[in-house]
């Protein structure tokens, strides 16, 4: 039964970090988007906190560059269990118009920490943003709560 | 003490790391460390045709993106020593207004939230969202837009475009001026707002702050003044203030907005027929060329073969007004808030700056505080 409570407690109570590691900030404005009254992320109880300490979902946009190479690792150990990382943006998939020859770039994002869904575009739209995260966040976060006790 | 905030911190919303030296509550300095989000942007586009390179320059600021593609291809013509077709120059001022006004009510969103005024910051989303569905209308794309050529833009537009840009101008006009007066006559926001964050002109001009943030410590200094689309087929007016302070630098993007909409105004009541695109051949050649971007001045040099770019030089307002803000405005604020407030009103876009890294000889990288902290015993 305490199970069953903390998975409707969980899935309406998700905190977002935002973390960008070398992006154009089109990915960062349109999350920011998804605040609007139009979007409403704090609907769902999705609130984007930007504490990695509190986090329950890390939104990695940005193509990885070299500050972030251990940084990241750091951010990602520092948030609790359970946890789900989304990408968003071509950038943490392929790197994007960054990654040629004499970038200073070191996509994907994957290479560096696990993660759970990816939406591609460049950017995507707030509403797709959104339907990746309603698909991967609360179930995930429920069901890996589960797990680990 | 020193203060370190960021580079992820709930108040930022882009990795930068502040260090605020402080006593007590009160912040006397602050500091900046650049250098996380470098993607060498200037290095990819060398030896790039222009084609390749004005989707690299969209992609230096995600918030100014269109600014970015507009200097670059104005750059190449300048070249080629020629002008895009008319028609195609009034609808880069269109999108341009129209860039600025989103761009202008997320930074003054984004301040809104820093000050914890949270219905503020939502009744400026809720207004930038049908200037984001007008963006879409034009262009096909929300943020990067790729509405720009050498030599004009990509598409013609509809009547019936202009009708649905018109009738959302008409509506934000009508809406808007409530919330300006909200800000303008409430005394809580006031109280937060005015006196806090001061610069001075002599300040602005030591510290070279450009855009909304220079004019708003006096400094009537606009790039449109000199354009040649603005200065020969538009009536309107530089918007400038002399308080210097955080009130005054968001009233700033408050009253250039009122400008937007009248400049948009003219566009689509005045919109001349004809090509919107034409072919452009391009010499070997150097060239300069400015901009007024939300932020400020950008400015593009690009040196090319007539083929392809052989070196290109990018400088963007934001180094400029964070440098600003660290040197100038976080000096001798009453709390940390405060500070925090003071950072998010000189509208920082931490994607525009990065343009370069330090490194030692052995490759590692180094800290870079900014142009005028670089001899800074502060170490955090």
């Amino acid at each position: 039964m305490l199970d069953g409570l903390k998975d409707i407690i969980r899935k309406s109570s998700i905190h977002v970090c935002l973390v960008n590691t070398g992006g154009c900030n089109g990915c960062d404005i349109e999350v920011v988007a998804l605040l609007s009254p139009r979007y409403d992320l704090e609907q769902y109880g999705i609130y984007v906190h930007n504490n990695p300490r509190e986090a329950d979902v890390i939104l990695v946009t940005g193509a990885m560059a070299e500050q972030w190479r251990d940084k990241l690792q750091r951010i990602y150990a520092k948030t609790p269990e359970p946890k789900v990382v989304v990408t968003i943006g071509n950038c943490p998939l392929t790197g994007d118009v960054f990654n040629q020859e004499g970038c200073s770039v070191y996509a994907p994002v994957s290479d560096f920490i696990p993660v759970d869904a990816e939406v591609s575009g460049c950017p995507p739209r707030p509403t797709e943003i959104l339907a990746a995260l309603l698909a991967v966040g609360p179930d995930a976060i429920a069901a890996r709560g589960r797990q680990k006790l | 003490m020193i203060l370190p905030i960021g580079p992820v911190h709930p108040s930022l919303k882009e990795p930068l790391r502040l260090k605020l030296k402080t006593r007590g509550e009160k912040v006397l300095s602050a500091e900046i460390d650049y250098g996380y989000i470098h993607r060498g942007i200037e290095r990819v586009m060398q030896g790039k045709t222009w084609q390749k390179g004005i989707f690299l320059s969209e992609r230096v600021c995600g918030i100014c993106s269109y600014i970015h593609t507009q200097t670059f291809a104005e750059t190449f013509e300048k070249i080629a020593g020629e002008h895009a077709p008319i028609r195609a120059q009034y609808l880069r001022v269109l999108t341009n207004e129209l860039d600025r006004i989103q761009s202008h009510l997320l930074a003054n969103s984004t301040y809104f939230k820093a000050m914890e005024h949270e219905t503020l910051f939502m009744y400026m989303l809720a207004l930038r969202e049908p200037v984001m569905d007008a963006i879409e209308l034009l262009t096909g794309n929300r943020v990067n837009m790729g509405w720009n050529v050498v030599g004009g833009v990509k598409m013609d537009v509809k009547q019936v475009h202009m009708d649905s840009i018109m009738a959302i101008m008409v509506k934000l006009e009508s809406e808007y001026g409530r919330y300006v007066e909200m800000f303008e006559q409430g005394p809580l926001v006031g109280l937060r707002s005015k006196d806090v964050g001061k610069m001075t002109r002599d300040e602005a001009i030591k510290a070279r702050a450009v855009g909304p943030i220079g004019r708003a410590s006096g400094l009537e200094h606009d790039i449109r003044q000199i354009h040649h689309t603005y200065r020969d087929n538009f009536d309107w007016k530089v918007v400038w203030r002399d308080e210097g302070d955080n009130f005054a630098r968001t009233m700033n993007r408050f009253d250039e907005i009122w400008e937007s909409i009248s400049l948009i105004k003219q566009v689509i009541n005045n919109l001349p027929p004809g090509d919107v695109r034409k072919k452009i051949d391009i010499p070997a050649g150097t060239a300069e060329w400015r901009n007024e971007a939300p932020r400020g001045e950008v400015t593009y040099s690009i040196e090319t073969n007539g083929n392809l770019i052989k070196n290109i030089s990018i400088r963007t307002p934001s180094i400029m007004n964070i440098d600003a803000c660290a040197k100038y405005m976080l000096n001798d604020v009453a709390t940390v808030a405060d500070a925090v407030a003071t950072y998010a009103t000189s509208d920082p876009c931490i994607a525009c700056t990065e343009r370069v890294t330090i490194l030692d000889e052995s490759g590692k990288y180094l800290d870079f505080h900014g142009v005028h902290n670089i001899k800074s015993k502060l170490k955090g």
